[in-house]
């Protein structure tokens, strides 16, 4: 999962990005409105995390213009908590509102939940044969027992999970798990395939040679 | 009693009570004229046949004939009595016809009754009409009473003459001494009375009902502004501060009093929104390092940190704690500069040398963004707060050299102008937008949404206050693109 986040208090920001990192996302940043709309019509998102008040364009304005070609998820950050402006948000076209100050856990269940909904899933767990994903706990049990997964490869299989049945090109995968400075080798994304497999089953991931992976 | 206090009810009394008056007085005057029109007819009628009656008694005897003889053939309106009453001694026979003209005159065929008497001279009766009725039994009485007076003409009836079964008379003394009395009922005219006083009652009833309703509907149509003025105040007093009076008559004084009110309501409403819009905005300001504070130690305490990280997460809630100090600090001095508690010392003092310690003061920041400061200063004194006003000076050099570009250059100018002590302050930055410049001097306002610039946003706020404070002006002109210039004018 692969995520911006639109901030500029630069404490705010660093440690957003550092819990996010630590939660397994993919995480992009940007420090002022101008380049937070340039990200974030660059490249297809998981979510985004919006802060209303921005130096150069102000997150209404991102979002406004984003939403002419993006329907990538947006929660909005803002310390404005009238309802006038949660309306106003939400009818711009944010999916999801967090007032200042908010809790971690519950910025990460609203990102869980846009996600969720963006892949049109309703619920945090997800069944695949033997496997049982639970999205919000981040853990995998594979016939009722625990299975353990790097943050990594978690992400993996539950970007593919969430698409099942697509196949995911290796471009999408590199695009949703790794953010911009990360160097990503070619063959890190085989690797960890081969990790996930070797847990999970040789059959949980199929390869489709000229187009990607996919869960079927 | 609730219903005098209300204005409403207390101009229907005295409305209603002058309305009273005017048609009371009204009714009794056309009562009194009516009643004089009908008393003057039935005198006029005695009158009329008082003379005919005397006529006919001195008419000569040679031209009485047996023709003339027939209404006392007839069941006749009168009896005449040659030889007087019984018991009376009798005199020589007047004698007495009443003529043919006279005889419709008197008797019952007339609503009236008329009916007289006619006495001779020694007070002997003459004659008497059948129908003199029983109530006239003190006729004798007043007849007696009066005919020794010598001008016994128009003798005035008696008080309740016109009363219901009344009757009024008429003495008249002939120069050859017998004296004719006629009389008649007031009965018709005393009903006709009764019904024009019903009828004066029935108008002035239903003119004064009438009166009542218009001047209810009047009343309450003019009341109706104060009605709507007291719901509006009552609407902004539960706390609905946009409500306005609806004027629909400005030019009326309570059209006027609305204006006023309203202007009024704006004013409390525009403090309010100003007052809540502060309050949002404090809060908005202390929010975002609560929120770093939250997520840095939230995040540090996800697992175990190298001491670096720790050191990290600390330096991060430092650097909010220290904002929040900064910005509580700044709030409490704007408070009690509102509230008027900070005074401001009178000393007087060479305003020069404090704006001339401030650029020395902001120096090292000019240099840092490669801004130059050219200072124009010519010695000057004041009075004032000698370090309120180095704040304003170091306030505006701040923000000359922050809003500046790379390599710009602020001026800044001292100068005496007709007892006035100005400074002027001018950058070579972007200037303000025509739409921000009006709004420079509010609290948090930034023409730049952002909070990136480190400054509380609070600063003009300050000056301006610190100015007003001592009496004087702050201003500024800007120009896009080509810098801004602020303006401070103190008296000297």
């Amino acid at each position: 999962m692969r995520i911006l986040i639109v901030e500029d208090e630069p404490d705010l920001l660093r440690s957003l990005a550092q819990a996010l990192r630590e939660e397994g996302y993919a995480v992009d940043t940007a420090n002022n409105g101008e380049d937070g709309l340039f990200n974030a019509e660059g490249c297809d998102y998981d979510a985004i995390v919006l802060d209303v008040m921005l130096p150069k364009m102000d997150g209404w304005e991102i979002l406004k213009r984003l939403r002419k070609t993006k329907k990538t998820p947006v929660l909005m950050l803002t310390a404005r908590d009238q309802p006038r402006d949660r309306v106003r948000g939400l009818d711009t076209g944010a999916d999801d509102y967090v007032v200042k100050p908010f809790d971690l856990s519950e910025l990460f269940a609203r990102l869980r939940a846009i996600i969720r909904r963006s892949a049109n899933k309703t619920t945090n767990v997800i069944e695949i044969g033997d496997v049982k994903i639970d999205t919000a706990a981040r853990n995998v049990l594979l016939k009722e027992r625990p299975v353990e997964l790097t943050a990594r490869e978690y992400s993996l299989m539950e970007f593919l999970a969430l698409h099942r049945g697509e196949v995911v090109t290796r471009t999408q995968l590199y695009e949703h798990l790794f953010d911009e400075n990360e160097s990503s080798l070619s063959n890190l994304l085989d690797v960890h395939v081969s990790n996930v497999r070797k847990k999970l089953g040789a059959e949980f991931i199929v390869t489709r040679r000229g187009h990607g992976y996919c869960i079927e | 009693m609730k219903i005098f206090k209300s204005i409403k009810w207390r101009l229907q009394i005295w409305y209603g009570l002058i309305l009273v008056v005017v048609l009371a007085g009204f009714g009794f005057t056309a009562y009194q004229l009516e009643r004089g029109r009908l008393v003057g007819r039935i005198d006029d009628e005695l009158h009329r046949r008082v003379g005919i009656l005397a006529n006919a008694l001195h008419r000569p005897p040679s031209r009485r004939s047996p023709g003339d003889e027939q209404p006392f053939d007839r069941p006749p309106p009168g009896q005449f009595s040659e030889d007087g009453p019984p018991g009376q001694n009798p005199r020589p026979p007047l004698e007495f016809h009443l003529p043919p003209e006279a005889v419709g005159l008197f008797g019952t065929n007339d609503l009236n009754n008329f009916y007289f008497i006619i006495e001779g001279r020694n007070g002997n009766e003459l004659a008497r009409s059948e129908n003199v009725p029983q109530s006239e039994v003190n006729f004798q009485h007043r007849f007696n009473e009066r005919k020794n007076v010598s001008n016994l003409d128009n003798l005035p009836a008696p008080r309740a003459s016109l009363n219901f079964q009344d009757n009024r008379g008429i003495f008249e003394r002939l120069p050859s001494g017998e004296t004719i009395y006629v009389g008649c009922s007031v009965l018709p005219e005393s009903r006709e009375l009764k019904m024009t006083k019903l009828k004066l009652a029935g108008f002035g009833g239903i003119i004064l009902l009438f009166g009542f309703a218009g001047g209810w509907w009047f009343v309450s149509r003019s009341l109706r502004p104060i009605e709507n003025i007291s719901a509006a105040a009552v609407k902004i007093s539960a706390g609905d501060l946009s409500q306005r009076i609806n004027v629909a008559e400005a030019e009326s004084e309570l059209g006027k009093l609305a204006l006023v009110l309203n202007s009024t309501f704006a004013r409390l409403d525009a403090a309010f929104t100003q007052q809540k819009q502060f309050a949002s905005d404090v809060a908005h300001e202390l929010r975002t390092p609560v929120t770093v504070m939250l997520t840095q130690t939230q995040t540090a305490l996800n697992r175990e940190r190298s001491p670096a990280e720790y050191r990290e997460t600390v330096e991060a809630c430092q650097r909010a704690a220290q904002r929040m100090r900064k910005l509580i600090g700044v709030l409490l001095e704007l408070a009690r500069l509102d509230a008027g508690q900070e005074q401001m010392k009178r000393v007087r003092f060479d305003f020069c040398r404090i704006v001339a310690d401030g650029v020395e003061l902001v120096k090292p920041l000019a240099e840092e963004r490669g801004v130059k400061i050219f200072a124009e200063l010519s010695p000057l004194e004041i009075t004032g707060d000698t370090e309120r006003l180095a704040q304003v000076v170091t306030n505006l050099l701040t923000n000359a050299i922050q809003y500046n570009k790379p390599n710009g250059e602020v001026r800044v100018k001292l100068a005496s102008q007709g007892g006035l002590a100005i400074l002027t302050v001018s950058d070579t930055g972007n200037g303000i937008s025509r739409e921000d410049s009006p709004h420079v001097f509010e609290r948090f306002y930034r023409g730049d949404k952002s909070r990136t610039s480190g400054n509380t946003g609070l600063g003009l706020a300050i000056s301006k206050a610190i100015v007003e404070a001592h009496g004087g002006a702050i201003e500024v002109s800007s120009e896009v693109d080509a810098g801004t210039i602020f303006t401070v004018r103190l008296l000297s």
